[in-house]
């Protein structure tokens, strides 16, 4: 028996709109149903470029070496081998120090503003390898990738082979190898101005609350390393010809890319032109708009005159991931369940570089205290980021806040139950931003849908592990997570300007200016929709709107960058604006052709009219192919409003099935709740709540790279033995709009993609001690940790 | 495969007899049109029918994902049939065999036209980068050619071998069953 198409209730707006909120298909949904969206290795094939080379990069097999010599003869006499640039090379040699921190993409910034100037611990090619796939020695550019791969293996290396560490446990040990002894003599990343002390937070007096406090829980718990996982692996084309450089390439940072190529090449900005277009999936993966590969890639280009293209292998694309980091919390109350103090302590084991550890490690906690901790009377928080010799650790969607949630929701989870309260409950009694009151509108609302959806009350079992067994020696139960959102307008401010643009034709169609390269979250479709809302008065349909799919820096307006999700309405808000700016001007030219005073005029539904005598109208149509027949065009850059007024919740709520004598763990249903504020676009927020999930699970259950600990050697580089979660893996999820908070902007909206994958795990953590009454605390939860926890294996 | 292409070559080289050199023949139809190529001259031996279909043919629609035969991404269909990983198949494989890329499809095709259209309420869209849907869209087509009424636990055992990293698996569930739902209707009207 077949199964018939489903729908589920749609959510209810808060206020109805004509586009704004509908669900409907993507703007781009058959162009890509249909295969016709080109990504980079798409439109940079051979036969679009017929003198392109192929450049591959020498990969240290050791996890901490230095290259004492090399040998390129062997390499470069291989037939089709065209460049070998090498570390020893003159204007690889002169390239300043760098890191892949250089921004998390809400700002462009210069080498001098970069965001972790103090961690500048990379060379672009070097002679020192800090991980088993560090990018060090040579890069060969030949005819075929064939030949390349080839001649990379002619490449003779003699090598310092240096003792390596994994753990960042281990690494602070006095004695443990140092991975950057120029930066720091323990592994310890030192302080600097942008995550600040390592007690980061100290608010009222910790010491003593804990000691007065009635009741005290306390736990550890370690998220681990997942990679972004995006099947369109990084990828560029660099042509370098007559002092121009251009550069194609799959990174969501145009204007940032071609200001860190212009610094670190020392390029006028305007010789400098970077093209993105369609990018097959982001994740957070690179999100600094400053990859090392640029540069090398760039030197290859101007040496041998061709365009060359380089691009990572799926064993490459490993390439950076999310900082692990072990968490200790203690969380102090009273019997009533105030909270009274709270003290997080995290150790982020930073791999091999330092990028953006410290921006998980302590930015996203210091916000977190900001928007939901504001009552808890003493706070204190301290962060280690650590060098080890394993996969950097970067930016992954949700960065920091994952791994701050497994330890808070945790606490939350074990406090209730040493208090005997409902965690609802207790939430509601503690969490809220210092602009709020308590309990919070926009948690009790989110909590509320969460518990209703999932059965909190039929599903959850009063007491852990005390639930019936199942057919199989299976146990079932219910939890939840629950975070602040972290994408509201206020929070968006270091961003600056938002460059956006509307020209009107004199057919009334409709160009869209929203520079942003595209990754999937559907912010196109978010600002086509916004557009169309605030040029209504037009008269127009989504069709009469094109909006550009291609940024290039030569020609489009600055990008606006795909970080927090805030794209989805960050340029809606400054596209409200544009449309009262074209309405002025349509008014203006109507009121030549109508003989009559701009203020006397108003535009409704396609037609210009007098107000005072309704029946003096023109349609839109005829006033602009009146006079002087010209588009209407507006081009503005407005700073996000930053009106503080605190942000909404999300949670996620899930059940699920332990097998207890395999340790299998099967997530049976998953609710995912988002306050939006205002949502933009409904099918493609519901997308992303579900599709958050494919992260969040796979994090929680299967995702985990894995390393021989006798050699440093990652074992799981590919798709095979590093496990996303698939159609079959995967529960049925529910998704739940909310529109209770809002913000100060015209829409007020939230961006609600990057946080959808931060509660997983702890709600599947929660639900997985509920079935079976025992604490598993750090991901991910294989069936041997299961077993091991029932004192099984 | 026997030797069906003889070349002379363009110049002598001093000192070795001009001699004619032969090259194995593949010919392969790619969306109803044949093409032929001199194995060792135009491809290699060892090129996968995915190198063989993007990079020779510029039929980019597939995309190269893993390159291991993980995450579906390059799916074709061989003979009008069945699914294929064309990253797991060599190009001298097809010979004398028929392939269907999505390029290959008409623009009302309903699998297309459903992965297009979804977006009801609670399911989401089928496709957010777009990146895997070339894949999961040939793939959905050589399923529904064995099962034209699938159920959804069938579905996603079906498709269990695609990868979709924004996780449009609801989506792409519901866009499945849509899309079964058109080619039954069509059926119908078809033998009334």
């Amino acid at each position: 028996m077949s199964t018939k198409p489903q729908a589920r209730e749609p959510y209810t707006p808060r206020t109805p709109r004509k586009f704004i909120g509908s669900y409907r298909p993507r703007i781009d949904a058959k162009e890509k149903a249909s295969g016709k969206v080109q990504y980079i290795d798409d439109i940079t094939l051979k036969s679009r470029f017929p003198d392109l080379l192929y450049a591959k990069v020498m990969r240290s097999p050791h996890a901490h070496a230095r290259i004492k010599s090399m040998d390129i003869g062997p390499a470069r006499a291989l037939p089709g081998v065209i460049d070998i640039l090498t570390y020893k090379d003159p204007e690889v040699a002169s390239l300043k120090p760098t890191n892949a921190g250089w921004t998390d993409g809400v700002d462009t910034v210069s080498y001098d503003s970069m965001m972790w100037r103090h961690f500048r611990d990379r060379r672009v090619l070097g002679d020192y390898a800090c991980w088993v796939t560090d990018e060090v020695g040579a890069v060969v550019a030949a005819e075929t990738e064939a030949i390349a791969e080839e001649a990379l293996k002619l490449i003779k290396v003699e090598w310092e082979v240096l003792p390596f560490v994994l753990d960042p446990l281990e690494a602070m040990q006095p004695g443990a190898p140092l991975v950057h002894p120029e930066i720091s003599s323990n592994n310890v990343l030192p302080k600097d101005l942008v995550g600040g002390d390592d007690v980061f937070i100290d608010k009222g007096d910790v010491d003593k609350a804990f000691a007065e406090a009635e009741v005290v829980v306390d736990g550890t718990s370690t998220h681990h390393n997942a990679t972004q996982g995006s099947l369109d692996n990084w990828c560029c084309v660099v042509e370098w010809r007559g002092g121009k450089l251009t550069l194609q390439s799959n990174s969501y940072e145009a204007d940032q890319s071609r200001m860190h190529i212009s610094q670190m090449l020392d390029i006028p900005i305007h010789n400098v032109r970077v093209i993105s277009s369609y990018v097959g999936g982001q994740f957070g993966r690179g999100d600094t708009g400053d990859q090392p590969f640029f540069i090398f890639t760039a030197l290859l280009a101007k040496r041998t005159g061709r365009p060359v293209k380089f691009r990572h292998t799926r064993r490459e694309s490993f390439h950076d991931s999310r900082q692990p980091a072990i968490y200790y919390a203690k969380v102090g109350a009273k019997r009533d369940g105030t909270i009274t103090a709270m003290y997080f302590k995290s150790i982020g084991n930073s791999g091999a570089y330092a990028d953006h550890t410290m921006f998980a490690l302590k930015f996203a906690p210091v916000e977190i205290a900001e928007v939901a901790l504001a009552r808890i009377p003493n706070i204190r928080m301290e962060s280690y980021g650590v060098y080890t010799n394993k996969l950097p650790a970067c930016m992954m969607r949700g960065v920091g806040n994952s791994q701050f949630n497994l330890s808070f929701s945790h606490m939350v989870d074990r406090l209730a139950e040493a208090l005997d309260m409902d965690p609802i409950d207790l939430a509601l009694k503690n969490f809220t931003h210092e602009w709020g009151t308590l309990p919070d509108k926009s948690l009790s609302e989110v909590l509320r849908q969460g518990a209703n959806r999932i059965g909190w009350t039929e599903k959850r079992n009063k007491q852990a592990g005390n639930g019936p067994t199942y057919p199989g020696a299976k146990k079932r139960g219910a939890g939840f997570s629950f975070h602040p959102a972290w994408h509201a307008e206020w929070q968006e401010a270091r961003r600056g300007a938002i460059h956006a643009g509307i020209t009107v034709n004199p057919d009334c169609t409709v160009l869209l200016e929203a520079p942003t390269v595209e990754t999937g979250s559907g912010s196109n479709t978010c600002n086509v929709l916004g557009c169309a809302e605030a040029l209504s008065f037009l008269g127009i349909t989504l069709d009469d709107i094109q909006w550009s799919h291609v940024v290039d820096t030569e020609t489009s307006m600055k990008d606006c960058v795909q970080t927090d999700s805030a794209v989805s309405f960050l340029q809606s808000e400054v596209l409200a604006h544009a449309a009262r700016e074209i309405k002025n001007q349509l008014l203006a030219k109507a009121a030549t052709a109508m003989k009559a005073s701009a203020d006397d005029l108003d535009v409704i539904d396609g037609h210009v009219f007098v107000k005072a005598h309704p029946e003096l109208r023109m349609t839109v149509r005829n006033v602009l192919f009146s006079g002087d027949i010209r588009p209407l065009m507006v081009k503005i850059a407005l700073p996000p409003n930053v009106t503080k007024t605190g942000v909404p919740y999300i949670a996620t709520f899930a059940e699920v099935e332990v097998d207890i004598d395999t340790g299998k763990t099967e997530v049976l249903k998953m609710v995912v709740i988002n306050d939006c504020g205002t949502v933009m676009f409904a099918s493609g927020a519901e997308a992303q709540q579900i599709g958050g999930q494919c992260i969040g699970v796979g994090e929680s259950l299967t995702e985990e790279i894995i390393y021989d600990r006798m050699t440093g050697v990652p074992l799981n580089f590919n798709w095979i033995d590093y496990k996303i979660p698939t159609m079959a893996d995967m529960p049925d999820i529910e998704p739940v709009l909310l529109e209770v908070w809002k913000g100060a902007g015209e829409y007020g909206a939230c961006g609600i993609g990057e946080g959808t994958v931060t509660c997983a795990p702890r709600a599947i953590l929660n639900a997985i001690y509920n079935a079976i009454g025992v604490r598993v605390n750090d991901i991910p939860v294989k069936p041997e940790v299961i077993l091991k926890a029932l004192g099984k294996a | 495969m026997k030797p069906l292409l003889q070349v002379a070559p363009k110049r002598g080289v001093p000192g070795i007899a001009k001699k004619a050199i032969s090259y194995r023949l593949l010919r392969v139809n790619v969306n109803g049109a044949w093409h032929e190529f001199a194995i060792g001259r135009d491809i290699a031996p060892n090129m996968t029918l995915a190198f063989l279909l993007r990079e020779k043919l510029g039929l980019v629609g597939l995309k190269l994902g893993c390159d291991q035969g993980a995450c579906g991404a390059c799916t074709v269909l061989m003979d009008g049939k069945a699914a294929v990983l064309s990253c797991m198949v060599l190009a001298v494989q097809a010979h004398e065999r028929h392939i269907l890329t999505i390029e290959g499809l008409p623009e009302d095709d309903p699998v297309v036209e459903s992965f297009a259209e979804q977006s009801a309420p609670g399911y989401g869209t089928a496709l957010q980068c777009g990146i895997c849907t070339p894949g999961f869209v040939m793939t959905v087509k050589g399923f529904l050619n064995e099962n034209p009424d699938p159920t959804l636990a069938e579905i996603k055992e079906a498709l269990s071998g695609n990868i979709c990293r924004c996780g449009c698996y609801a989506g792409i569930a519901q866009a499945t069953l849509r899309a079964a739902e058109k080619m039954r209707i069509k059926r119908t009207r078809e033998s009334a």
